[in-house]
């Protein structure tokens, strides 16, 4: 990796997204992109302030929210990257992310005209799909390379990684912007609702009070470099992408397996493939939704996979201060995983008062902590049973804190 | 590394199995029909490759069948048929087994139908066992539930070579050892409110476009296994995935690239991987869609990379969806398990600036 992008309810940008988490401030406040007086919960993780003021006006209206998170972040990243496309070769240089709602908040506007007998506007269909983020990025900054979306819900952007991962190591290019973004809709919102999975109050992680997920937005692009061509243009490498697992549940379309056998199994092909043990994972960034069922399943599944590890890893779930920014979390996180890495400290839960005695890990609970780190697992678990758990190193390797 | 196609399965508008698609597909035998006004809904687009008798049994219990969208109704059909052609031992290995799909449109049903009560009665009255079904993991999802299988469970959606992408994904998956054998294709449901979307955005074929789409839907799929470990069980390949290409232009999402360049380096890409010398093609599924400027363009590059061939235009016989280079795939497997062919160059080309090329081999 080297370079990173944020977009957050806490910041525009990576450092204030970053202090803000360290801090432990809450990015979770009442919703005002579109009136949610009928809905049961009237709370999010809502981003204020696009940093997008460098596109041009014509071609921004022409955008999704997405989209116009989605280039400010994978700007912020190139930037940091050192990378100066002019002079790249664009053929080699992909875009693949993780993407969900998109332009759906402008397919539901004009649904909305439609069931009402007007006429819609056709320009506002143009983002719906979840690949036009991909498409835009690849426009905005005229890449050439491999492109692909991935749809798997809320590990949609952690499963990118690894296709991002894949790609390099199998020649299909050098450089892969990958990551998401991805944004509040009535869908999601009401969606979520409709199953009680939401907390009308800021969520609670791994609280015995904990009543659901506080929905989120956020975009977190990463730059994925080939080692050998990174090191030779002395770009400034935070990390290595070390491995992924990607599994099914096989169980059930909502609810999570609750003994931990599904997750574990993902932790595992995780640490296989990044050819780690359980003891040298510094630090985990959990999936952490604050749902009942997840939070102990997910518990249980760290549990079955590392071990007596486990209850002396640090775990946080970073949701409980930006929420569940769904297609996009994975990406989000493993921005946040690096840097969590790279000051080896690890952010806290917030919020976190009452603990559930059936989740009964250490979730950094009391504040941002210190901690030697040299490597770090971001999860994800979906709807659908489509796990994906991602594993970042110090680089070089060997570089103990 | 050599990944080898074990087994077959096809849900198409001229057949719900891959022998009948194939029957239909070299009988010349189109799908393709005349739009009902309901499916019109005032817009230009005339026709439409859709499904119209369609029923999941046997495969699926009438009651089970209920509670799954139709876009998983026809990806557990086909991926039944391709695992059981394969003879891959799920339940003895179900961890070693997983499923890439691409699609443009699963879960446009469930999403349309949740919308619409959201938006015209209120968020608390939209059903909420309809929201898990709006996403468009919900097919490959209910495959591995119903399959019982737990290997990677990926879902891509980049325009209509979704389902190529989604094929190379498990591609490298074998190579990696993450999985023995993947299930890997797509899967799309025709949509009336998609369809009108697509026609607003100038995409569809009509009385007032004659250049354009016909939309389809179905479910394609190939089951893919690294040779070693179909060698080891005794499988026969039917065809190898010999090489793959990708590449992209910088385009808005709903346009077209006509960028040759771009066609031609994934065209040249993939027989480069693969092995194969232009001159050893012997077959083409182009990806020719009905969009005149990016068919003139195809034919154009084709020409170029490797002359004059035979082809066979499966969009012509199924329409055009994520999910078709799917079709194209299954297409070319047959062909080359047949005796039909030895090299096989399939171009699946979108909307977006998004080129896909793959080469099929004999064994």
């Amino acid at each position: 990796m080297t370079g990173l992008g944020a977009v957050t309810a806490l910041g525009s940008h990576v450092a204030d997204t970053w202090a803000a988490l360290l801090a432990g401030k809450c990015g979770i406040r009442p919703l005002t992109l579109f009136d949610p007086s009928a809905y049961r919960t009237q709370t999010a993780a809502q981003i204020d302030d696009i940093p997008d003021a460098f596109i041009d006006p014509a071609r921004r209206r022409r955008m999704s929210r997405a989209d116009r998170l989605g280039i400010a972040a994978a700007r912020e990243a190139i930037e940091a990257s050192g990378l100066d496309l002019g002079r790249e070769d664009p053929t080699r240089i992909g875009v693949i992310l993780g993407g969900g709602v998109s332009g759906l908040m402008d397919s539901e506007a004009n649904y909305a005209l439609m069931l009402a007998g007007k006429r819609p506007r056709p320009s506002r269909f143009l983002n719906h799909q979840p690949d036009a983020i991909t498409d835009r990025l690849s426009e905005y900054f005229g890449l050439r390379g491999i492109k692909s979306t991935i749809t798997t819900a809320c590990s949609s952007s952690g499963v990118s990684m690894g296709y991002a991962f894949d790609a390099i190591r199998h020649g299909m290019a050098d450089v892969v912007l990958t990551g998401g973004s991805d944004v509040l809709a009535r869908l999601t919102y009401g969606g979520f609702n409709s199953l009680r999975s939401v907390d009308p109050d800021p969520c609670r992680p791994f609280d015995r009070n904990r009543k659901g997920l506080s929905i989120g937005e956020a975009a977190g692009i990463l730059v994925f470099e080939e080692e050998g061509r990174a090191r030779r243009r002395g770009a400034p490498i935070l990390a290595e992408f070390r491995g992924y697992g990607v599994t099914s549940d096989a169980y059930h379309m909502t609810a999570p397996e609750p003994s931990g056998k599904a997750g574990a199994r993902t932790i595992a092909a995780a640490l296989a493939s990044a050819e780690l043990n359980a003891g040298d994972i510094g630090y985990v960034n959990a999936h952490g939704t604050a749902t009942p069922a997840n939070d102990s399943a997910e518990t249980n599944a760290m549990k079955l996979a590392l071990g007596e590890h486990a209850r002396k890893i640090p775990v946080s779930s970073t949701k409980s201060m930006i929420g569940h920014s769904l297609c996009a979390a994975g990406g989000i996180e493993g921005v946040i995983s690096i840097l969590a890495l790279r000051d080896q400290v690890a952010p806290p839960t917030i919020h976190l008062e009452d603990p559930d005695p059936e989740c009964d890990l250490d979730y950094v609970a009391e504040g941002a902590r210190p901690v030697p780190i040299r490597a770090v697992l971001s999860s994800s678990f979906a709807f659908g049973g489509n796990s994906a758990v991602v594993a970042f190193a110090a680089y070089p390797r060997g570089n103990a804190a | 590394m050599t990944v080898v196609v074990t087994g077959l399965g096809a849900v198409s508008c001229i057949g719900r199995n891959t022998p009948a698609f194939m029957r239909g597909l070299l009988a010349g035998e189109s799908g393709i029909r005349a739009m009902t006004p309901e499916e019109r809904a005032g817009g230009q687009a005339e026709s439409v490759a859709r499904i119209d008798r369609w029923t999941p049994q046997p495969e699926l219990a009438p009651m089970k069948a209920r509670r799954i969208d139709l876009g998983s109704q026809y990806a557990v059909v086909a991926s039944l048929e391709a695992a059981r052609q394969s003879g891959f031992p799920v339940s003895e290995r179900p961890d070693r087994l997983g499923i890439a799909l691409g699609t443009g449109s699963a879960g446009s049903g469930a999403l349309t139908e949740f919308t619409r009560v959201l938006l015209s009665e209120s968020p608390e009255a939209a059903p909420p066992f309809h929201f898990p079904n709006t996403i468009a993991n919900a097919p490959a999802s209910q495959v591995s539930i119903e399959l019982k299988f737990l290997g990677p469970n990926v879902t891509i959606t980049q325009k209509d070579p979704s389902a190529l992408n989604a094929a190379i994904y498990a591609s490298g998956c074998l190579e990696d050892r993450r999985a023995d054998a993947m299930i890997a294709g797509g899967v799309d449901e025709w949509n009336g409110l998609y369809s009108s979307a697509m026609d607003m955005m100038h995409a569809l074929r009509g009385s007032r476009r004659p250049s354009g789409i016909v939309q389809g839907e179905g479910c394609f799929v190939l089951f893919l296994e690294r040779e070693d470990s179909a060698t080891e069980r005794g499988a026969s390949a039917l065809a190898r995935l010999a090489g793959y290409a990708f590449a992209g232009s910088p385009s808005p999402p709903y346009a077209y690239a006509d960028d040759d360049a771009a066609a031609e380096r994934a065209m040249r890409e993939a027989l480069e991987r693969s092995g194969a010398a232009p001159s050893d093609v012997d077959l083409v599924m182009p990806s020719a869609n009905g969009r005149a400027e990016i068919d003139a363009m195809e034919r154009r590059v084709l020409a170029r990379v490797v002359g004059a061939k035979p082809s066979v235009a499966v969009k012509q016989a199924i329409g055009e969806m994520a999910a078709a280079g799917g079709a194209q795939l299954v297409a070319a497997v047959s062909a080359i398990a047949e005796g039909r062919a030895a090299t096989v160059l399939v171009n699946s080309f979108g909307a977006g600036g998004n080129f896909l090329s793959a080469v099929l081999r004999t064994p």
